[in-house]
């Protein structure tokens, strides 16, 4: 068996260009996937294979809620993607994932605290920062609780995890008890991953961070390949493997957090798309990750827009949608693994 | 002969309370092919793992190339000391090709990326273990024996003057064990140091410079094959009759043990077993495992 990377990178690319066009012409304003196609390519500059006359109320729809949205769904799954195949290199456990160590419900936390001391009426950056910061308290609490002897034993970081989301999931609630109600409605935001009404702020908001924490990531790519070997083989070419790991899930915690700032807590994105990536590209992380920002990217922004397709005059969460996508590949996930054991 | 490491008066615990390794005193030599051996549990894994400086010391001292060991950089250490752990358990399916790269490691400041000289070396090394044709393949997919070559190619990668090869070739086919030896054999010639720890004794008569012998965490014998590998040596450590004789079409000691003492005893024991005694005890037994196989369903 021999990996097709560039067959994969072309699909992908593929993938990429269609999933876009699919989301700007998806929703309930009709336009046909044609109709957006030819109107991308004006945009672009590029030759138009079919002369089309876009409306002034089309063009507001396209450019002010549909591009928003799509460039936001890129940003968050390339984002959660890449996230998702960092903490899974790091801890070289294919099951890790930005939610089960604590990141995504340390950043809600976070968000929720901004939302009800009203912080986000104030700055819009309020919300990132409250975000980052409660999922660094998270990321070290769970490392504080998992820490043995100056090691991190897989097994003990995954279970605090757990115990940290537990504890974070109270702290949320006993907030939601003394919220008032327009604050609970933003609150419930949080809880469902939406994509909702995002506009050219949260992109904005959202490009920085996470732009930086992808190419941070990808210039780690050769320090991660060393760490996905395992501790004792990191530590037997020298690597001082606490250091790295420490960078790389701050990183990917500041990657995470600001996705979920822009758009909620959405499952499954950081655990699927970097295994299905592994499968095709290889674990070699200077593969792996840019094939994961593409698929993240496809992946999340595909499930976004078949969100507002399956139901007329209504939409699903994005969350929704990528939960009942996620489950059956996570399932059988499981089965695959205890079947090695 | 230049020294390599000076080891005096070692003594080490995985915890405190608990000491593995007692009174170790050790000098190892440029061009050495040592080979550790001693029973399970002697400390023969632990020793390697001191001395690469995974696992601290409680007193003594160790000495690399004439600086304290504790002095070392893990970075620094990786360039002189290249140490292949007892099993590599891969999660994921990296490539032959990617595990050798992991070799160059310790040579690359944190922003450096991979040069032609990186690729020169792992080609060679590649080359010299014969398993140039499967760097494209997914390690999981390679034989024990290919694997174990893989991660061969690693540590010579590493180009390191001195290898610890933690039982390389335990669980290989007759050949590929045999070959790992040879390697090590060449290697030592061409002036590189191998320390390992061996669990094959005739493998180690025949292809190591010197032998360690360790029985409960201290030395009991070191020196050259002939000398270490007597009878008297040899059951002392092991706690069991075994016979050293000398091969004449080798010119090697051949190692076997001799059946023990309570053998008669035994013979009883498997005349129960097989039914030929008294016809009770073989019935009880019967019901026994019936049951216990109904257990199980």
């Amino acid at each position: 068996m021999v990996y097709h990377r560039k067959l994969v990178a072309i699909v992908l690319l593929v993938m990429l260009c269609v999933t876009v066009v699919f989301s700007l012409s998806a929703g309930q304003y009709d336009l046909s996937f044609w109709h957006v196609a030819a109107w991308v390519c004006q945009q672009l500059g590029l030759p138009v294979f079919q002369d089309v006359t876009t409306t002034a109320q089309q063009e507001a729809v396209l450019m002010f809620i549909r591009a928003p949205r799509t460039v936001v769904a890129l940003l968050v799954g390339a984002g959660l993607a890449t996230s998702g195949a960092i903490l899974q290199g790091l801890f070289s456990n294919p099951l890790a994932d930005p939610g089960i160590i604590g990141v995504s419900s340390g950043a809600t936390v976070g968000a929720v605290v901004a939302i009800s001391l009203g912080l986000n009426t104030i700055s819009m950056f309020a919300l990132p920062v409250m975000a980052f910061a409660g999922a660094m308290m998270a990321v070290f609490m769970t490392i504080v609780l998992a820490t043995r002897n100056g090691r991190i034993p897989v097994l003990t970081l995954l279970l605090s995890g757990v115990v940290v989301g537990m504890l974070l999931g109270a702290i949320t609630a006993a907030m939601l008890v003394v919220m008032d109600e327009s604050k609970l409605q933003q609150y419930l935001f949080w809880t469902i991953g939406s994509l909702d009404y995002r506009n050219w702020e949260h992109v904005l908001m959202g490009a920085g961070p996470i732009g930086l924490g992808l190419i941070i990531m990808i210039f780690m790519a050769r320090h991660l390949n060393v760490l996905a070997l395992g501790e004792a083989e990191a530590k037997s070419v020298g690597m001082p493997v606490m250091k790295y790991r420490l960078i790389l899930l701050m990183v990917s915690a500041m990657t995470t957090a600001t996705s979920v700032c822009i758009s909620g807590n959405i499952g499954f994105v950081g655990l699927i798309i970097p295994h299905m990536m592994r499968m095709l590209v290889g674990p070699n992380h200077k593969y792996l990750l840019p094939a994961s920002i593409l698929a993240g990217a496809v992946f999340l922004l595909f499930c976004d827009a078949l969100g507002r397709e399956v139901l007329e005059k209504t939409e699903i969460n994005v969350g929704i949608m990528t939960a009942f996508l996620g489950t059956p590949y996570f399932l059988y996930l499981l089965r695959k693994h205890s079947n090695i054991e | 002969m230049e020294n390599l490491i000076q080891v005096s008066n070692l003594v080490t615990g995985y915890e405190k309370n608990n000491v593995i390794l007692q009174n170790i005193n050790l000098s190892i030599n440029k061009g050495d092919f040592i080979g550790i051996i001693g029973k399970n549990g002697a400390g023969k894994s632990t020793l390697l793992k001191t001395l690469r400086g995974f696992l601290p010391y409680s007193s003594g001292s160790v000495e690399l190339m004439g600086k304290a060991l504790t002095d070392y950089q893990q970075r620094e250490l990786a360039m002189k000391i290249a140490y292949l752990q007892q099993q590599v358990e891969l999660t994921f399916d990296y490539t032959a090709k990617d595990i050798v790269m992991a070799g160059r490691y310790p040579y690359k400041k944190w922003y450096q990326q991979q040069d032609d000289r990186d690729k020169a070396v792992i080609e060679a090394s590649m080359e010299y273990t014969g398993v140039s044709d499967l760097a494209d393949k997914p390690i999981r997919a390679l034989s024990g024996g290919q694997r174990q070559r893989v991660l061969l190619a690693k540590v010579l990668a590493q180009q390191t003057e001195i290898l610890f090869l933690d039982e390389p070739a335990a669980g290989l086919d007759l050949f590929y064990q045999e070959e790992i030896f040879r390697f090590c054999q060449e290697l030592c010639r061409r002036g590189k140091t191998v320390v390992m720890v061996v669990h094959e004794l005739n493998l180690a008569a025949r292809y190591c410079s010197r032998l360690v012998l360790l029985k409960q965490g201290q030395i009991l014998a070191d020196g050259i094959p002939e000398e270490v590998l007597q009878d008297e040596i040899l059951s002392n450590a092991y706690d069991a009759p075994i016979r050293a004789v000398t091969n004449e079409a080798t010119g090697h000691a051949d190692i076997f043990t001799e059946p023990s003492e309570d053998s008669l005893e035994k013979q009883q024991l498997l005349d129960t077993l097989m039914g030929k005694s008294v016809d009770d005890t073989a019935g009880e037994e019967h019901q026994e495992n019936t049951n216990k196989q109904e257990g199980k369903h």
